[in-house]
C-alpha cells in the first residue's frame, strides 16, 4: 500500500509494493504445491468416482439405482437425517442460546460435552450405544423383555448419527451469538416484545445464515457417517444398511459400478453442499460488508 | 411520570455495583447520573428500565408511585437507548422504529396505516425521513443514535433512560445532539434519566445532576450547585479541572507553603491537615506579588491554542506544579514569558481534610 497517497479506500488496492512480499519463485512454488495437494487429493479421486460408476455406460449406472437394496439404504439414509438434523438444530440453537446469552454453573463443561463428538473416535461412539443397549449391554435385558431393539435396528442408526452431528449447529452458532450479544435482545424487550417475539423477531434472523450454514454441514454429515453407523448397524441388506455401508458392501463384492453408482450420489451431494456453502458465505459476506 | 428507587443494591459475584441508593426523580424532569466508570451509574439505570433485578432484600423501583420492581423489562414501558444503539441490524430504519409497534399484542396494536403515520411523524423529528428504507450499518453513529432514540419514544413510553447516548460519537456531533436532546426534552418533557461520565454534558444539558462513585450516589443537585458547592472531594475533582494543594487549616486560616489564606465560611475544618482544591480559572496572575498571599511560581509551559491561555507552573516557594488558565487579554497584560516568575492569587478555594477518596496527586490535567 502507497503511505504517501491518503485518497481514500480506493487506494488500498492501488498496484505498488506491499509491505509483506516474497519473491516470485516462492510464490509459484507455493501454489503449485497447493495445487498438486489438491489434485492428487481430491480431484483425481472426484473424476474416479464419476468414471468408474459410468465405466459400462449409462444404463449400467442407473440400473444400479433399481435393486431394491440400494434403494432401501438410500431410504435410510434420508431418514437417519431427516431425523438428526430438525432435533440437532433445535439442540444446537438451545445449547449456542444458553452458552452466549447466559452465566450458568456448568458453562464450561457443557461447551466441551458439545466438542465431545469432534473428540471421539466415530467408532467409539458407536460401542458406546452397543454397551448400553446392545443384548449384552447395561439395558439389554430390560429391552429384550419389553420387545425393545435398538442396536442392529434403525433406532441405533438414527442415535449414532445424532451424537456425531450434534456439535455442528452448535458449534456454528455460539461465536456468532457471542460476538452478537445480547444487547438486540434487550432492546427489544424494552420495546415491549415478548421472550418469544424477541427470538422470532431478532435473534433467527440475526442468525439465520449461521443457522443455515451449520444445517448443511450436519446434513452432509448425517449422509456421509461411516463408523460409528457401521458398529451398531449390523449390517442388515434392505434393512439396517446406509448409503456409506452400502457402498463397502457392494464394493466388497466387486460390483464396483454399483458401489461408485452410489458413491457418486453422497459425491453430487459434497459438491452441492460446497456450493451451498460458498453461495451462504457470498451472502453474508454482501449482507455484512466491513465496518467503516 | 416520576420515577423512584428506594435502597437499591446489586452486586455480580464479588462486585458491589451498587449499595443501598435510593433517587427520586420528579415528573418530567431531565437528569443525568455521572461517575467515572465503575461507579454504578449504568446499573442503576438498567435496574430502572427492569434489564437489571435488585439483589433480594429491601431494594424497590416505583414508577409513578406504583412498585414495579418485579416487573420485566418488557411491561414497564421505559423507553431505553443503548450506547452503542443496538439497533436491529436486519431491519430498515423504518422497521427498527416501528417495531415496538408492531409487537404489541393484537388488541392494542395499532393499524398498519396509524404504524406508517406515527413512524413517518417520528423520522420527521429526528430529521431521517430520507432515510427510511436505509440499513443501519449504513447511517453514521450520529444517525443511528437519532434512530435508537425515535424507537424507543415510538412506544410512547412513560421514561426514557438513556445509556451514555452519546458516548461513542465525536466531539463535535455529540455537542449538536445533546442540544437536540434539552431541545426534544424541553418539547415533549418525558421524565428523562440518562448516563453519562462527561461533566460538560451533564452541567449542560440536566435539570438535575446525580454524582455516583463507587456504587452509591454523593451528591444530588442542578448543575450549578453540585459544580459551585461539591460536598467532597471526589465530586470537585470529578467536575472539572482542578489543583490540589496540600497544607494545614488552623482556626480558620489555611496555610500552604509559604501562603496563608482567609477560609470561606462553608469550611468547617479546624486544625487538621488539609487539601486545598482550586480550578485552574479561578486565579490572578500577576508579575507582582501583592505581599500577603501570593504564590510565586516559574512558568514551565505555555499552551496558546483554544479560547483560553493555559499555564503550567512550578512553585518557587515549596515543591508542587499546578495549571492555570487566563483568557488571551490578561496573558498580553501579563507579559511573561516561559521561564519568567510570575505571583498566583487563589481566589476560591474548597478545603477538605485529608481526604482518602480521590488519589493525592498535586497537579491534576
Amino acid at each position: 500500500m502507497n503511505v504517501a497517497s491518503p485518497f481514500g479506500a480506493g487506494s488500498h488496492r492501488a498496484t505498488g509494493r506491499r509491505a509483506i512480499s516474497e519473491p516470485r519463485w516462492v510464490r509459484c512454488l507455493l501454489i503449485t504445491l497447493a495445487m498438486l495437494f489438491l489434485g492428487v487429493f481430491l480431484f483425481i479421486p472426484l473424476i474416479a468416482v464419476f468414471t468408474e460408476a459410468l465405466a459400462k455406460g449409462v444404463d449400467a449406472y442407473f440400473s444400479s439405482f433399481a435393486d431394491h437394496i440400494t434403494l432401501a439404504s438410500i431410504e435410510l439414509t434420508l431418514l437417519a437425517a431427516a431425523i438428526a438434523v430438525p432435533l440437532n438444530l433445535v439442540f444446537g440453537v438451545a445449547a449456542a442460546w444458553a452458552i452466549a446469552k447466559f452465566e450458568f454453573h456448568g458453562k464450561n463443561l457443557l461447551i466441551t460435552l458439545i466438542d465431545l463428538p469432534f473428540s471421539v473416535s466415530p467408532v467409539i461412539s458407536g460401542l458406546i450405544y452397543v454397551l448400553v443397549f446392545g443384548a449384552q449391554g447395561f439395558a439389554g435385558p430390560w429391552m429384550m423383555e419389553h420387545d425393545l431393539k435398538i442396536i442392529f435396528a434403525v433406532p441405533g442408526i438414527v442415535l449414532a448419527t445424532i451424537f456425531v452431528t450434534f456439535p455442528f449447529v452448535a458449534r456454528e452458532l455460539i461465536p456468532l451469538m457471542q460476538a452478537q450479544g445480547r444487547i438486540e435482545e434487550e432492546a427489544a424487550l424494552t420495546l415491549g416484545a415478548s421472550g418469544w417475539q424477541t427470538f422470532w423477531r431478532v435473534t433467527v434472523p440475526n442468525i439465520k445464515w449461521g443457522l443455515l450454514y451449520g444445517v448443511i454441514l450436519c446434513n452432509a454429515r448425517a449422509m456421509g457417517e461411516f463408523g460409528a453407523v457401521s458398529v451398531v448397524s449390523g449390517h442388515i441388506r434392505g434393512s439396517t444398511n446406509t448409503m456409506p455401508l452400502h457402498i463397502e458392501i457392494l464394493y466388497n463384492e466387486y460390483n464396483f459400478v454399483a458401489a461408485f453408482a452410489v458413491a457418486s450420489l453422497l459425491t453430487l451431494l459434497a459438491l452441492l453442499t460446497l456450493g451451498l456453502k460458498s453461495w451462504i458465505e457470498w451472502h453474508t459476506a454482501a449482507e455484512n460488508p466491513p465496518a467503516q | 411520570m416520576s420515577v423512584e428507587v428506594r435502597h437499591i443494591t446489586k452486586t455480580f459475584g464479588s462486585f458491589s455495583a451498587l449499595n443501598d441508593v435510593s433517587l427520586n426523580v420528579e415528573s418530567g424532569e431531565l437528569v443525568a447520573l455521572l461517575g467515572p466508570s465503575g461507579s454504578g451509574k449504568t446499573t442503576l439505570l438498567r435496574v430502572v428500565a427492569g434489564l437489571e433485578f435488585p439483589d433480594p432484600g429491601p431494594g424497590q423501583v416505583f414508577y409513578h408511585g406504583e412498585e414495579v420492581t418485579n416487573l420485566p423489562a418488557s411491561q414497564r414501558r421505559a423507553g431505553f437507548a443503548f450506547q452503542h444503539y443496538a439497533l436491529f441490524r436486519h431491519l430498515t430504519v423504518f422497521e427498527n422504529i416501528a417495531f415496538g409497534l408492531r409487537v404489541r399484542p393484537a388488541a392494542t396494536r395499532p393499524s398498519e396505516a396509524a404504524i406508517q403515520e406515527r413512524v413517518t411523524e417520528l423520522l420527521r423529528l429526528i430529521q431521517l425521513d430520507p432515510l427510511a428504507r436505509r440499513f443501519p450499518n449504513q447511517l453514521s453513529g450520529g444517525q443511528r443514535q437519532r434512530v435508537a432514540l425515535a424507537r424507543a419514544l415510538a412506544v410512547e413510553p412513560k421514561v426514557l433512560l438513556l445509556d451514555e447516548p452519546f458516548g461513542a460519537l465525536d466531539a463535535k456531533v455529540r455537542r449538536e445532539l445533546r442540544r437536540w436532546l434539552r431541545r426534544l426534552h424541553d418539547d415533549i418533557h418525558i421524565t428523562t434519566l440518562f448516563v453519562t461520565h462527561d461533566q460538560e454534558e451533564a452541567l449542560e444539558v440536566a435539570d438535575r445532576v446525580v454524582v455516583m462513585n463507587e456504587g452509591k450516589i454523593v451528591q444530588v443537585g442542578p448543575p450549578h450547585e453540585v459544580y459551585d458547592r461539591p460536598i467532597n472531594a471526589f465530586v470537585f475533582n470529578f467536575l472539572g479541572n482542578v489543583n490540589l494543594f496540600q497544607g494545614r487549616v488552623a482556626g480558620g486560616r489555611v496555610t500552604t507553603g509559604e501562603t496563608e489564606l482567609q477560609v470561606s465560611d462553608d469550611t468547617d475544618q479546624t486544625d487538621s491537615d488539609a487539601s486545598i482544591y482550586f480550578r485552574p480559572h479561578d486565579v490572578r496572575v500577576s508579575a507582582e506579588s501583592n505581599g500577603m498571599g501570593s504564590i510565586p511560581a516559574q512558568i514551565q509551559h505555555v499552551n496558546l491554542a483554544g479560547p483560553m491561555v493555559r499555564l503550567e507552573l512550578e512553585r518557587l516557594d515549596t515543591t508542587g506544579r499546578f495549571e492555570v488558565e487566563l483568557n488571551r487579554d490578561q496573558w498580553k497584560l501579563l507579559g511573561r514569558q516561559s521561564g519568567e516568575q510570575v505571583f498566583v492569587d487563589l481566589q476560591r478555594v474548597r478545603v477538605f481534610a485529608a481526604d482518602r477518596t480521590i488519589p493525592v496527586n498535586d497537579f491534576s490535567i
